[in-house]
């Protein structure tokens, strides 16, 4: 299974027969089996898949935050430990993890203080010049246009769970990263806010256009957030599938009145019931 | 920007200049006016009061257990210079040792975060040391280094030493996993990590222990004292003398000046707290 469309230049993401496995003997966890995936630059991809299936795992390799046991995990044609000491990768974890004694405004700046040297290895990644030239972002601006503006001198303790997300969100749409890896980051907001603040994603994204691996549990957020969906099964965690969505942007709100999209969803919801089904097998 | 979301501010020029955050905007004035309520004081004053009366009782019942007030409060105001002098030998020598406790035990506590081969080696020994009661060790170190202010440095010292290495150990390591993720995939370095991240995170823990080995450092430092009869000075050392010489009103002033000694102390470990924590659940009622 292969999640590619006609490739040009290097892919921004690129695993190749990937395995990991966690413990040994019989207590032994494939999370992760013979995992095929391309990305093309600027592409918006969602992972779904019944719990346990190695979405996060699949991410941590990807940010670099684990190796795999067998295969290669390419970002930009370099590993992820490359690409990390480059400041490629930015990450939005389940949780904001703020740090609680910064503002808002110090908690998105402080990236920049962080690893100097980066851009420098930056530029000497290959096809760094067709990617857009990384110049420090107005991180004020970046927060107003997230809705953050009141709240710049504000310490994460006196947001709501919603606007720390955002800042979390801006925080890593600041490094300006080639790809953003994102785990279920809206999984514990309510429906309300979960909606707007994907529509501020797809905003900022549109407007930075990097690319985006994004692990959710809803069909729904990810046929609206997406132009690919991957699929995944446990036991042991693999792509089963991957759907493109061909629906136009910008999508608003209109998007689910639509029948394409729930034609979408449905096809989502469908792979995702075999892939519990092949579970249960 | 989508319509959507209603949350969304408005544009760019409508936004209020910023302002720098008050530094307690977190905390609530409710705690010290509380004060003015007699419901709140009344039971301590009435209390107090109690206790005094029970105090007198008992100087008469047992003229040699316990001195009437009246003598201790003169004892206090007729030699006032006297406890001053003793009070400050004793806090310099807490306070130094402290001093020194802190230094190492914050050195100490960075390398066990950073190499697990130390922390391996040491916090096994540091958690059972820091359940030793070390002031036992005064009067050993007495016999070894004198009467000099050496052994009083060393005891308050390691009596302040643990506590912190164990609190900061903790708190150094206790860093959430997706905030270090977060950071790792940033390439930070080991120093980056530590100084954004994981030494901001452990200054609650580095103060719940200081609001330990506050009041331990003082009682480090009079036993020492006590446990040197040649000392020449500190509080320890007039209760010692004092009490030899059954003159007990001194021994009591001396006790209360140790007591308030302790209570500026504590008082000003949580001013600074509040100054530094500004953040913390801790500062936030
Ligand atoms: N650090 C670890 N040690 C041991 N096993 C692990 C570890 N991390 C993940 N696993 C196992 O690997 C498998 C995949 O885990 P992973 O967290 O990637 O799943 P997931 O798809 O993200 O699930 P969820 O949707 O619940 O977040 C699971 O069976 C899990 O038990
Ligand atoms: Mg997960």
């Amino acid at each position: 299974m292969d999640g590619s469309v006609k490739v040009t230049g290097t892919p921004a993401l690129e695993l190749r027969s990937v395995r990991r496995v966690y413990g040994f003997g019989s207590a032994a966890t494939t999370a992760l089996d013979d995992v095929h995936l391309t990305v093309p630059s600027g592409r918006f991809v969602s992972l779904i898949g019944p719990s346990g299936c190695g979405k996060s795992t699949l991410l941590r390799l990807v940010a670099g935050l684990e190796q795999p046991d067998l295969g290669e995990v390419l970002v930009h044609g370099v590993t992820p430990a490359d690409a990390c000491a480059a400041k490629m990768i930015g990450l939005v974890p389940q949780s904001p993890a703020l740090l609680p004694w910064l503002s808002v405004l110090r908690n998105v700046t402080l990236p920049q203080k962080i690893n100097r040297g980066a851009g420098r290895r930056r530029e000497r990644i290959a096809d760094f010049a067709e990617r857009q030239a990384a110049t420090v972002p107005d991180m004020k601006e970046l927060l107003v246009k997230a809705g953050l503006g009141d709240a710049l001198h504000k310490l994460p303790a006196q947001l709501s769970g919603g606007m720390r997300q955002r800042a979390a969100i801006v925080r890593a749409f600041g490094l300006q990263p080639d790809v953003l890896v994102m785990d279920e980051p809206f999984s514990a907001l309510d429906e309300f806010t979960r909606e707007s603040l994907q529509d501020q994603l797809l905003d900022l994204w549109e407007e930075l256009r990097t690319t985006v691996l994004f692990v959710t549990h809803s069909v729904s957020e990810a046929v609206r957030l997406s132009d690919t969906v991957v699929v995944m099964a446990p036991n042991p965690g693999r792509i089963v599938e991957s759907i493109d969505v061909d629906l136009p942007r910008p999508r608003g709100e209109r998007l689910f009145g639509e029948r394409r999209f729930h034609e979408y969803e449905d096809l989502v919801r469908e792979r995702l019931r075999r892939a519990w089904s092949s579970e249960a097998a | 920007m989508t319509v959507a979301d209603e949350r969304t501010t408005a544009p760019v020029a409508k936004t209020p200049p910023p302002v720098e955050p008050s530094r307690f905007s977190l905390k609530h004035p409710r705690s010290r006016i509380a004060w003015i309520r007699p419901a709140v004081w009344l039971p301590l004053v009435v209390m107090l009061v109690l206790l005094g009366g029970l105090w007198h009782w008992g100087a008469e019942q047992l003229p040699y257990l316990l001195p009437p007030l009246s003598d201790v409060g003169g004892s206090l105001s007729d030699e006032l210079g006297y406890y001053v002098h003793n009070a400050l030998v004793t806090l310099g020598e807490a306070t130094a040792g402290l001093g020194m406790g802190f230094v190492g035990a914050f050195v100490l506590a960075v390398l066990t975060s950073e190499l697990p081969l130390v922390r391996r080696a040491v916090m096994p020994i540091a958690v059972v040391l820091n359940v030793t009661p070390l002031v036992a060790v005064a009067p050993a170190l007495v016999v070894a280094f004198g009467f000099g202010p050496m052994p009083k440095l060393i005891i308050t010292g390691l009596i302040c030493f643990f506590p912190i290495l164990i609190n900061t150990a903790t708190g150094l390591r206790s860093v959430p996993q997706q905030v270090l993720q977060v950071y790792r995939t940033m390439d930070a370095s080991r120093v980056e990590l530590l100084w954004h991240v994981r030494v901001p995170h452990a200054l609650p823990y580095l103060f719940a222990a200081l609001r330990i080995v506050f009041p331990l450092s003082i009682i480090g430092a009079v036993v020492a004292e006590m446990s040197a009869s040649g000392s020449t000075g500190g509080l320890g050392t007039a209760i010692s003398v004092a009490s030899s010489m059954n003159q007990l009103p001194v021994v009591y002033a001396s006790i209360l000046v140790l007591a308030v000694m302790g209570v500026l102390l504590l008082l000003a470990v949580t001013v600074v707290e509040r100054r530094v924590l500004y953040w913390h659940d801790s500062n936030q009622d």
